[in-house]
């Protein structure tokens, strides 16, 4: 019964750590304008943040060593530090993004304009970052984030026509949007399934929670279950998005509009439902980004860092959190539209993406760090093919974003 | 021991006898010995060691901005002498306490001006 319960902890934990503010915008456009078509997409980044997920959490349990610590070891000192700071910025425009969604949600809740919230979410993620443990906010993020099932749920509720989607998922087709604009949207939802702060913040959580290699299939199960449920969740908003916003036309500038469907549904406690989940995974995600471009920071300098330690012996650490949400609210400050952020920052993700996966797949078959524990053959050609994919993403990420002005 | 000081040793995390994370190995010195034989002797770590291994602008940027947290000028590098060095495997494990070693100056200041301060930092979030 402990072990049942420690596992769905895990699950939760990565289910948390999963659906963010990115997968919102990105699920609910690509439904909204192409229906299914990218179903593939997301079904490729769950095999990616799996199998790659699964490699750092191995490295971290076997040598005790986090993400970044390897790629400074790996890349050197210098290139590290190039590759620390387009870290840290692609994460802290990630850490606004969700912060903004956060702020979204409240408004959506209650009425009250985002920008008013936007202080208050900041306060509010700090806080909990200074005050709470670890595993507690993690799991409740996590739990409270579950709610997304409604838009499955609304699924079954409305008239869907089920052999339409079906066939629509196994299509692809531009849907007349053109072909520019469905690369881009491609590109969008599989940077928010595979962003690189998932495998900071999973490796960094092993190394705090002190995973050994005896605690290997625990994490392995929580990856290979939580985040398929993630992508699973993740579907569900592009398949209300198909069967609801894309035949009345509409398109996605907000959560509103994500929350369109399930509103339908179930009326007022559909849309207070949905609320509730929009906040929680977009502030579990700006927990995660924030501790995640501290982490990257902390282990490229060899810092103390972490919430084991008081923070007054992680001094550094926790300015750069600090400093790190600081900046996340002086951006959305700038009025900039949270949604629209949440573009710009897939993007850049997505030409960021193999500055962290590269390094990874490296040191899961170095064998002076793992022994025997180094990649299988089968993986090892899962992850190869995986980093072509990613390279591919980040390659194509700006010529896209600009031959279609952002999609349009 | 032997060990390959730019592979094994190089950008490896310091950690001392409680686990507490000191710094990274962000360079070493060599010394010779009575019979001109080579031999590593100290570990540098601090940001005035990478600056310098850093190089180029990116390099003196990362020291300047370490710099404004000291009063001697310029900073120096935290030195442990090798012998302090009880094994290496996926970090660098030191003899000593952290306490035992001097704090790095932006710890030190961060700490008693800003983290010190706030309600609550003396409490480990577990």
């Amino acid at each position: 019964m402990k072990k049942l319960l420690a596992a769905s902890l895990g699950i939760l934990s990565a289910v948390g750590g999963f659906v963010d503010i990115g997968d919102l915008v990105a699920a609910g456009q690509a439904g909204a304008r192409f229906g299914m078509a990218h179903s593939w997409v997301l079904l490729l980044g769950v095999i990616a943040i799996c199998a790659y997920a699964e490699m750092a959490g191995r490295i971290a349990a076997v040598t005790g060593r986090a993400v970044f610590d390897l790629i400074r070891e790996r890349l050197g000192a210098r290139m590290a530090l190039v590759n620390l700071v387009a870290s840290y910025l692609v994460t802290v425009i990630t850490l606004a993004a969700e912060l903004g969604g956060v702020a979204l949600a409240l408004q959506l809740a209650s009425g009250v304009p985002y920008l008013l919230w936007v202080p208050v979410a900041g306060v509010a993620v700090w806080l909990v970052l200074w005050r709470i443990r670890f595993p507690v906010m993690e799991r409740v993020f996590g739990l409270a984030g579950l709610a997304l099932v409604v838009f499955a749920v609304a699924l079954f509720w409305l008239p869907t026509d089920w052999a339409a989607l079906g066939r629509s998922a196994v299509t692809i087709d531009d849907a007349g949007q053109g072909w520019g604009a469905y690369w881009f949207v491609a590109v969008a939802l599989f940077a928010s399934t595979v962003s690189p702060y998932e495998v900071f913040f999973f490796s960094s959580g092993g190394v705090e929670e002190r995973w050994s290699a005896a605690d290997l299939a625990d994490a392995r199960f929580s990856v290979l279950v939580g985040f398929p449920i993630g992508g699973f969740l993740a579907l569900s908003l592009i398949a209300t998005a198909t069967v609801v916003l894309k035949p009345a036309g509409v398109t996605v500038s907000n959560l509103d509009q994500v929350a369109h469907p399930v509103v339908l549904a179930f009326g007022g406690v559909g849309l207070a439902i949905a609320a509730l989940a929009f906040f929680a995974v977009t502030f579990g995600a700006a927990l995660e980004t924030g501790l995640s471009a501290a982490y990257a920071a902390a282990q490229y300098f060899g810092w103390q860092w972490g919430k084991r330690v008081s923070p007054r012996e992680a001094a550094r650490f926790h300015t750069v959190l600090l400093v790190s949400v600081l900046l996340g609210v002086l951006l959305l400050l700038t009025t900039i539209d949270p949604v629209t952020l949440t573009e710009y920052m897939l993007i850049i993700s997505a030409v960021a993406l193999p500055l962290t996966y590269l390094p990874i797949l490296v040191v899961a078959n170095d064998r002076t760090y793992l022994g025997d524990r180094v990649n299988g053959r089968w993986l090892n050609v899962l992850g190869a093919v995986l980093l072509l994919i990613i390279v591919a993403a980040a390659i194509a990420a700006i010529p896209v974003a600009i031959g279609t002005r952002m999609g349009q | 021991m032997r060990i390959q000081v730019s592979r094994e040793l190089l950008d490896r995390q310091l950690v001392d006898v409680d686990g507490r994370l000191v710094g990274k190995v962000d360079d070493v010195e060599f010394a010779l010995d009575a019979h001109g034989v080579p031999y590593l002797r100290t570990l540098l770590t601090g940001p005035g060691a990478l600056g310098l291994r850093v190089g180029g602008r990116i390099g003196r940027m990362l020291v300047l901005t370490a710099e404004r947290f000291v009063t001697d000028r310029p900073m120096v590098p935290l030195r442990i002498p090798y012998r302090l060095v009880a094994r290496v495997d996926s970090a660098v494990w030191l003899r000593v306490r952290a306490e035992d070693l001097p704090t790095s100056p932006a710890e030190a200041w961060l700490r008693r001006n800003l983290i010190g301060r706030i309600p609550g930092a003396g409490r480990a979030g577990g």
